[in-house]
Formats: C-alpha cells, sequence, structure tokens
C-alpha cells in the first residue's frame, strides 16, 4: 500500500476489492470519515499513540508517570500482546506461549491512560486527527510507534497475488501472531532435506534474531535427527551482531547441519518452484523462512511521514522528533537514527529516555533536547537449548547535545556462549514485560 | 510515619548517639527513613561479628521487610560519607561504612532498574568483590545487575557506574555498636511499593501472603549469597 493515499483507499474500498487481512470490508463501506468523534476534544496535553508495541505501551506508561496531568490515548489493533523478543527461543520449544503474552488492560488501568482496541486508517496531521475503524480522536501530539511493514515489492515487483503466496507459504514471522505459529509447526514437522533462512538486508528488525532463530532451528532439526541441513542465506559479507559467537555455535554445536552463506543478495524469489537466487548462487528448497527486507510500518507511510529512499521515518536523533512534523515522534523500529538497531529493548529504552523525556519538557514549554538521558541496549540470543546458553550485546550510548546526536560510548559483547547467560536472557524479558505490563 | 515523627526519631537517635549526630540529621534533611531496628545475626543466631563478614565474598539478609533483600559487603577498605546524587540532581549524604575499619556496608539488592533481584533459584544482581572483575562493567569492587547491565558502586553510596538504571541502589543505613552490627533503615530513593506489587504471586508463594511479605524485621540472618541461591548469574 507504498505510497496510497486516503482518497485512493475509498476508492479502491467503493470498488469492493479486498485489500488486506487487517482492514475489514465493513469500515470501508462506511466512510471513514462519517464514524464519530470518540473522545473529546482535547485540551492541550493529549499524546495519542498509535501502535501497542514495546515503544507504545512504554510511552504510555511513561508519559503518565513523568506528567500525571497528560491525557495519554493508546490505540492498539490487536486484542492480545504478543512478544516478538524471545520469540526465538519460544520456537525452539524452550518457553511456552504464555510467556510471550500479555494484556493491555492492566497497564492502561493501573498507570490511567485510555486504552483503545482499534485499527488505524488513517491520520491527517493538517486536523491532528487519527482516523479508526471505531471512529477518531484528535491529538495534541502524535507519538507513531507502527513498527515494521513487510516490503514484498522489492522482491515481486508489485504483484501482490505472488507477494500473498509467499507470505502465506513461507511467513517470515517478524511481525508477532500467526505467523509465528506456523513457522514453528514447518520447523517442529521438518523431517528431510533444505530449510532456507532469508536474511533481510540492514536495516532490519533486530539485527541478530535471523542467527538466533538459525540457532533455534538447528537445535530443533538436531533434537529431532533431521536428514538434511538448514542454509542461511545473507545478503552481508559476515555475522552481526556477535559474530563469532553464532559462529562457534553454529559450528560445534550443529556442524553440518547448518551451512551460512555470506554475500548472497537476492536476484529473485520464486516460491512456486521453491527456488531462491542470489548473488552467491541458486538455492532449492524444500521449506523455507523467507524474510523480505523492512520498511517502517503501512501508517507511517500513509501519514506521509516516510523517507521513500530509506523506507524509514527521518527523525531528529535526540527528541526523536519527526523531521517533517515536531508535533510527531516516531518511536521504535519505524525511526531511523544512526546507531540505534530496531530491537525491543532499543524501542523501550529509547522511548523512555528520549522520546518521553522531550515530548513531556516540549509540553512544560521547556528544551526537549535538553531533557533527553543517553539511552542502552541490551541483546540475548539463545544459540543452544540443552543445556540453554546464550551470548549477549550491550551498547552504552552518550549523547552530544553540540551535534544533536547520540553516539556509542561502549560495546560489550560477550561472544562466549554460557548457561548463566541463558538464565539471564529470560530474567532480561520478564523484568522488561513486568515494566510495560505489571 | 510523618515527617515531624520522623525528625522526632532522627533527634532521638542523634541525642543518644553521638557520633551518628551528623550523618542522621544530614540524612534527615532528606531522604533517610527509619525502620525497625535490627540485629544482623549469623546463622546460629549469634550476633554478626565485622570479622566474620570477608571482603572476598557477597552476604544476603533481609530488611526492612521480610522478603526484601540486601546486600551486605566488606569493601576491605574505609568507605567514607560521600553525597550521592540521583540522576534528577537530587543529592543525599550517604554514612559511609560501618565496623572498625568503616569498609562494611549495605545495600537494597533490589536493581532499581526493573526490580531485579536475588530468589532462592536464581540472583542476577551480585557484588564483585576485589579481583573479581564483572566482565561488562570491567572492574571490581562494583554491583552488577546481569538483566540489563546496570552497574553501581557500593563505596559511593549505590551510585549508578553505568546502564539503565534511574537511580541510585536504596542505601540500608547500618550501625555499629559494641560489636553488633544493626540495620536502622534506608537512604535514597526506594522501590518497595513496586516490588510488592508486582511479585505479588512469587511473594505469595514465598510467604504465604502479600501481607506476611510486609512484615518488618528486627532480627536479620545473614549469609552467604551462595547459600540462599541456587544459581548466581555473573556477568
Amino acid at each position: 500500500m507504498k505510497g496510497m493515499s486516503r482518497r485512493d483507499l475509498l476508492k479502491v474500498a467503493g470498488a469492493g476489492i479486498l485489500i488486506g487481512a487487517q482492514m475489514r470490508s465493513t469500515s470501508f463501506a462506511t466512510p471513514v470519515k462519517s464514524q464519530g468523534r470518540m473522545l473529546p476534544p482535547p485540551k492541550g496535553k493529549r499524546v495519542v499513540i498509535v501502535g501497542g508495541g514495546w515503544a507504545g505501551v512504554t510511552a504510555a506508561k511513561y508519559i503518565k508517570k513523568e506528567m500525571p496531568s497528560a491525557e495519554v490515548v493508546l490505540i492498539e489493533k490487536r486484542k492480545i500482546f504478543m512478544s516478538c523478543p524471545i520469540s526465538n527461543v519460544w520456537l525452539g520449544g524452550l518457553v511456552e506461549m504464555d510467556f510471550l503474552m500479555h494484556d493491555f488492560h492492566t497497564p492502561a488501568s493501573k498507570y490511567g491512560y485510555t486504552f483503545i482496541n482499534a485499527t488505524v486508517l488513517d491520520i491527517d496531521r493538517s486536523k491532528r486527527r487519527v482516523y479508526t475503524n471505531e471512529g477518531y480522536v484528535d491529538y495534541d501530539y502524535l507519538i507513531l510507534a507502527p513498527g515494521i511493514g513487510y516490503n514484498y515489492d522489492a522482491w515481486f515487483k508489485g504483484d501482490r497475488e505472488m507477494a500473498r503466496y509467499c507470505a502465506t507459504r513461507f511467513p517470515s514471522a517478524f511481525i508477532p501472531g500467526s505467523e509465528h505459529i506456523a513457522l514453528k509447526r514447518k520447523v517442529h514437522n521438518f523431517e528431510e532435506g533444505t530449510f532456507v533462512l532469508v536474511v533481510p538486508p540492514p536495516p532490519h528488525r533486530c539485527p541478530p534474531a535471523p542467527y538466533e532463530r538459525a540457532a533455534m532451528i538447528a537445535y530443533v532439526f538436531k533434537k529431532n535427527g533431521v536428514k538434511g541441513k538448514l542454509i542461511i542465506l545473507d545478503p552481508k559479507n559476515d555475522i552481526k551482531p556477535k559474530g563469532p559467537g553464532f559462529r562457534n555455535a553454529y559450528i560445534e554445536l550443529y556442524g553440518d547441519l547448518v551451512e551460512y552463506v555470506p554475500n548472497a543478495k537476492i536476484k529473485e524469489v520464486d516460491p512456486v518452484n521453491k527456488v531462491i537466487r542470489t548473488t552467491a548462487g541458486d538455492f532449492k528448497f524444500d521449506d523455507a523462512n523467507l524474510n523480505p527486507p523492512h520498511r517502517a510500518g503501512d501508517i507511517a507511510w500513509k501519514a506521509g511521514l516516510v523517507n521513500p529512499k530509506t523506507g524509514w521515518c527521518d527523525v531528529d536523533p535526540l527528541t526523536l522528533q519527526s523531521k517533517l512534523d515536531p508535533r510527531v515522534f516516531v518511536a521504535g523500529d519505524a525511526s531511523s537514527v544512526k546507531g540505534f538497531p530496531k530491537s525491543g529493548d532499543m524501542a523501550h529504552n529509547h522511548t523512555q529516555t528520549m522520546v518521553v523525556k522531550a515530548l513531556v519538557a516540549l509540553m512544560k514549554g521547556k528544551d526537549p533536547r535538553e531533557a533527553v538521558k543517553a539511552p542502552t541496549n541490551t541483546c540475548y540470543s539463545m544459540v543452544n537449548g540443552d543445556p540453554k546458553e546464550a551470548i549477549v550485546i550491550n551498547v552504552l550510548y552518550d549523547i552530544d547535545l553540540k551535534k544533536g546526536t547520540v553516539v556509542k560510548k561502549k560495546v560489550n559483547v560477550e561472544n562466549r556462549r554460557s548457561k548463566q547467560l541463558a538464565t539471564a536472557t529470560f530474567e532480561w524479558a520478564r523484568a522488561l514485560y513486568r515494566d510495560m505490563f505489571s | 510515619m510523618d515527617r515531624r515523627s520522623f525528625l522526632k526519631v532522627c533527634t532521638t537517635v542523634a541525642l543518644t548517639s553521638p557520633p551518628l549526630l551528623y550523618g542522621v540529621l544530614r540524612a534527615g534533611e532528606s531522604e533517610f527513613k527509619p525502620y525497625k531496628k535490627a540485629l544482623l545475626v549469623n546463622k546460629d543466631g549469634k550476633p554478626v561479628t565485622p570479622e566474620e563478614i570477608k571482603p572476598s565474598k557477597e552476604y544476603i539478609f533481609f530488611y526492612p521487610y521480610r522478603s526484601t533483600p540486601c546486600l551486605l559487603i566488606n569493601l576491605g577498605r574505609r568507605a567514607d560519607p560521600v553525597e550521592v546524587e540521583t540522576k534528577d540532581g537530587h543529592t543525599y549524604l550517604w554514612r559511609g561504612g560501618v565496623g572498625p575499619d568503616r569498609s562494611i556496608v549495605a545495600f537494597s539488592a533490589i536493581c532499581t532498574h526493573q526490580l531485579s533481584h536475588p530468589t532462592p533459584s536464581t540472583t542476577f544482581i551480585n557484588y564483585y568483590p576485589e579481583g573479581k572483575k564483572a566482565k561488562i562493567a570491567k572492574r571490581d569492587l562494583v554491583i552488577q545487575c546481569c538483566a540489563h547491565m546496570s552497574a553501581f558502586d557500593p563505596a559511593k553510596g549505590g551510585k549508578v557506574i553505568e546502564g539503565p538504571a534511574p537511580f541510585p541502589l536504596t542505601a540500608i543505613v547500618l550501625s555499629y555498636e559494641q560489636g553488633k552490627i544493626y540495620a536502622l533503615g534506608t537512604l535514597g530513593k526506594e522501590v518497595y511499593e513496586d516490588f510488592f506489587d508486582v511479585f505479588k504471586p512469587d511473594l505469595r508463594k514465598l510467604y504465604g501472603s502479600s501481607r506476611k511479605a510486609r512484615e518488618l524485621v528486627d532480627v536479620c540472618t545473614v549469609l552467604e549469597m551462595e547459600e540462599y541461591t541456587e544459581e548466581i548469574v555473573r556477568c
């Protein structure tokens, strides 16, 4: 739906063409604008947050904590929260799904923000208005936290039927939900042959995730005595980050089960004949996890805030305010800040230390840039299932107010996998779920 | 306890115990919060002596509530009082170490970032004694939490060295009187209310009910960390 205006959308809807599973056809039968106002007009301190992922849920809580007088509205289309971080560990069968699932209602009730379970259809920035399938909400400030979208156009050049075929049969599972369950079934049912995992080109959600996923798939294959191999097709020339940690795990734990292929830039994906043509050769597969390139979530495109050259939202690197609209902050994966990985931890961290601090300062009439604090980022990756073993990277940042940038101050990497780091992986997650949901 | 009665307590403590005068009064102006005065005892129920607290180890006790863990540390060197600055620019005076060498300190073992703390199965927040460097913080004489890599300085009132922790560890105010060590209260920002709220199910399992978990103690048994927890996670 890249580049499609609201008018185009309505036209399409009028023609009765179904254009996407998440958009209910009933929403389009009635023009969006005729649906009613959902909340009274804002009084100057209403923050509407679009997207209840790691960034959005964190923003809602901390704005209320830092400025109780602010009116905070969180709009999310999912009925239940499912965590993408730790989903690879779940894919490996090392944790129950319960671990990943959380409710939106407890924190909304505890911290006093409004939770609206609706799908955002459009954003009119001139009116400061967010349209949903349930009606519209006006804002004084907007936090856009839509996460990522899949750019199947990069592979199928607008052939939506082929994109849907690929997404249905070889789901990416980088956006939590049904796709993850489908992938898990594939992995656990695989008996023999070649299973391909395509690493998306950077920048993509969670840089180490494809490699961690490969390790977990290899662990399941090893446990199940699979006769075959997992081929990792990476467009980069090496595994990054935590390269030595992943490489050693592949070699030492999984041997011939894993084949890592660098410099494999995608030339053509043929999901029908199960062939991938790359700059490192052609690969036939029996089953696969096909991950197209990522870009900012659809609603960021509709809001007109995405730089089409990069596919991400340009923001001030300190405040994460959109460069196109200072009333809009882009939190989480959809924004583009040099040196920030797109990850749950980073989203949680920069939302709390930068976005919320800046926005609250702005609402108090202070300089938002001076209010922001330096974030940190910690990312564990599970590489073995029996015993559970993990590796970790931890980055500390510094703020350069003069240059208006954030720079890496210290990078710690522990590539020696250990049981202790695996134990810490679970506490890393539990602690952040506690922060967002309890 | 309101501010008036709390100042009364401070004054009483100060009058009865002259060496504490400066520290408690200064602290009282900011963040000192007295709880029950509690004697620190060893496994045999006898008062813990400073000699029993080895600089090469880390110890745990529960204070001011029976469910809130604290780290007891002998730094092996004198720890002087120091102004502790929170990240929001607020300061308070930490009183330094107690004991004959003024080297014994105590802090709440609940990480101020996301409340990770020692449990009977695991602990992620630990003291790294001299010669046992934390890999992530790359130093010893540090308290580090491996959940998200916050590091605190036990010789400087528990202030944040690095990582996402928003403020210092809550300090436990100790006194050393006639060879015995007592806990008197806390200094700095507390996280107990969040702790009781977030860990309700775990506390119910360990103590029977939230109310029981909130019982204040007047005797604290000191254990080596490895005696208390099955797995110590260091990083």
